[in-house]
């Protein structure tokens, strides 16, 4: 029976949540294959502990590789340190997260262990053939189906917030084996990346996170002057605060306390309104957990109407005027 | 110091993907960097696999200061996998020794993000991807990084040249064209190559690893109703909807 080999996700010696999402996708493969395997994998100057959470968490057996001197993510540690492992296992499949880690090391992985490389899997089916993955492309707009060639192993990074992991009441907590990794990463000063420091981008977008209504601009506001009409959008309602995609924060339209989404904030509150964002994967998985959606955008294919309660296909800065004057109107 | 440059051309507008975009600007502004400190050496090279209207966005790198254009032509905009890209990028980027390759996180059609990583591999360069700030120290042959991670933590890298380094957006704004700059753009010659000449001598030089199966549109995850009528109506409406809820 073939490996389906899960690469846990580790952050300041913290298991990453997207771990377990990473067991799922596994089992859905073993599911539809019938067959397989599957073994986690987690890197560490000093892996037993994780190992063992990841063990008794998932059940699944852990292979914690000991790797003197690695104090955290490294590319190239974990390119040489996977490699070495993976190669003897003879895997069918390699599952990593599509965050900024999987992204960073996961083609690069495939290329030495000579597999397919599908990036960003958002589902997994199978055909008459066998295994087939979708991905988003073209904006999120379509998704693009890809089979990798048969008798190669295939890296696969799995979008985040796509499969869910079940816990079972009684997980009978899966094996460990340790092993030390023959090479020393710690003494290594000739290593070709040097990591300086990690540093958090100061920012207070507490009132974000806070508010019970976000009302949110992306690029389809036009300019930057109509960004006051956003505002005054938002001060329709209590518990309000204005949100923003990642381009109108990138071109220092509006601060990064504003920016929803995979790098700023993630917010879930009872109304979320996207005045012009055409809703990409990273905004979207900064809402998707609000209770109810409202987009307004002038493109009728864009992708956060898939994704929206109630759709409004309008200019969002005519259709807010619209919406202050009926307000007006009805008040007075 | 030799930069190489890898842009790609959208098959619908025929602009120049948008991450790469602010790769060839982060190139332009390390040149730039180069020149203040009195070191000329710096040269900027583009390259790009595409069919022949994609000499378009070479002609463009050159109208914002780039030197060279490698450009690898294809039949039309087909499908090509991430490592096949690759491949026969690390061709031309083995034909002078660059001491830095810039490409975008991803291109902004396929957003698969894989062929900057994959070329570090194949030309045995360290990579950094999602590098959202650069500094030039010229210290130990290095370049200094900010490499973007999730909930706005970064991670500070040094890197040792030669290396592959993968450009998010924001990192900076990229220029227009220049008229002046325009005008000897269309001097410049762009070096082209076909797939045979890329790979002499193998009947069947590089082989994707994943196929092209069909296209779908994504499910929808709420319910997606279209509010109709004229633009007061919809408005009108939509209030109506929040007050019943009330949430204004």
């Amino acid at each position: 029976m073939k490996h389906i080999l899960v690469i846990a996700e580790i952050f300041e010696e913290m298991i990453r949540p997207v771990t377990w999402e990473l067991v799922a996708a596994a089992r859905r493969i073993m599911d539809l294959e019938n067959s397989g395997l599957i073994k986690i994998i987690t890197l560490s100057d000093d892996p037993l502990s994780l190992a063992d959470k990841i063990a008794e968490q998932t059940g699944v057996d852990v292979i914690g590789l000991k790797i003197p001197g690695c104090m955290g993510y490294d590319s190239d540690v974990y390119k040489q340190a996977l490699s070495w492992l993976i190669k003897n296992m003879e895997p069918s499949h390699i599952l990593t997260a599509h965050t900024s880690q999987g992204r960073d090391f996961a083609p690069g992985l495939a290329i030495r262990l000579k597999a397919a490389s599908i990036s960003g899997v958002n589902k997994i089916k199978s055909d008459h053939k066998g295994l087939i993955y979708s991905r988003s492309v073209l904006s999120n707009n379509q998704n693009m189906i890809l089979r990798p060639v048969p008798g190669i192993p295939v890296v696969l990074t799995i979008m985040p917030g796509i499969f869910k992991f079940d816990a079972h009441e009684n997980i009978k907590k899966g094996q460990m084996d340790i092993f030390e990794a023959p090479f020393d990463f710690g003494s290594d000063s000739s290593g070709s990346i040097c990591h300086k420091r990690i540093i958090k981008k100061a920012c207070e977008n507490k009132v974000l996170k806070q508010a019970d209504i976000i009302v949110s601009a992306g690029r389809g506001i036009g300019e930057k002057e109509n960004l006051e009409k956003i505002f005054q959008f938002a001060k329709c309602f209590s518990f309000s605060a204005v949100g923003a995609s990642r381009p109108l924060v990138d071109t220092g339209w509006i601060g990064y306390e504003h920016q929803v989404g995979i790098t700023g904030a993630v917010v879930t509150p009872k109304l979320y309104i996207a005045c012009g964002i055409s809703g990409s994967s990273q905004h979207l998985a900064g809402m998707k957990d609000t209770q109810f959606v409202v987009s307004i955008n002038s493109n009728p294919h864009a992708p956060i109407f898939r994704h929206s309660d109630f759709c409004i296909v309008e200019d969002a800065v005519e259709f807010i005027q619209a919406f202050l004057k009926c307000k007006a109107d009805r008040e007075y | 110091m030799k930069i190489l440059i890898c842009i790609k051309q959208l098959s619908d507008s025929k602009d120049i993907s948008r991450f790469d975009a602010h790769a060839l600007e982060e190139a332009i502004l390390l040149k730039q960097e180069f020149e203040n400190q009195g070191i000329d050496l710096a040269a900027v090279d583009v390259v790009t696999i595409g069919p022949l209207e994609s000499s378009k966005i070479i002609k463009r790198a050159f109208g914002v200061g780039a030197d060279r254009g490698y450009h690898i032509v294809t039949r039309d905009y087909e499908y090509i996998s991430s490592f096949e890209t690759a491949s026969k990028l690390a061709v031309v980027a083995k034909k002078r020794s660059y001491d830095l390759i810039l490409t975008g996180i991803m291109s902004q059609d396929l957003m698969a993000g894989q062929t900057g990583p994959m070329l570090a591999e194949m030309l045995g360069f360290p990579c950094v991807t999602n590098v959202v700030k650069t500094n030039l120290t010229l210290e130990n042959h290095s370049i200094e990084v900010e490499q973007e991670m999730e909930n706005g933590f970064r991670d500070c890298l040094s890197i040792t040249l030669p290396a592959v380094l993968t450009i998010q957006a924001g990192i900076n704004t990229p220029r227009y064209p220049t008229l002046s700059k325009m005008l000897t753009a269309g001097k410049k010659e762009i070096v082209t190559f076909n797939e045979a000449e890329l790979f002499p001598g193998e009947a069947e030089p590089v082989r994707a690893r994943e196929t092209f199966v069909s296209m779908e549109y994504p499910e929808k995850t709420r319910s997606g109703h279209l509010l109709r009528g004229s633009l007061i109506d919809k408005a009108g409406e939509l209030l109506s909807i929040l007050q019943e809820k009330n949430l204004v």
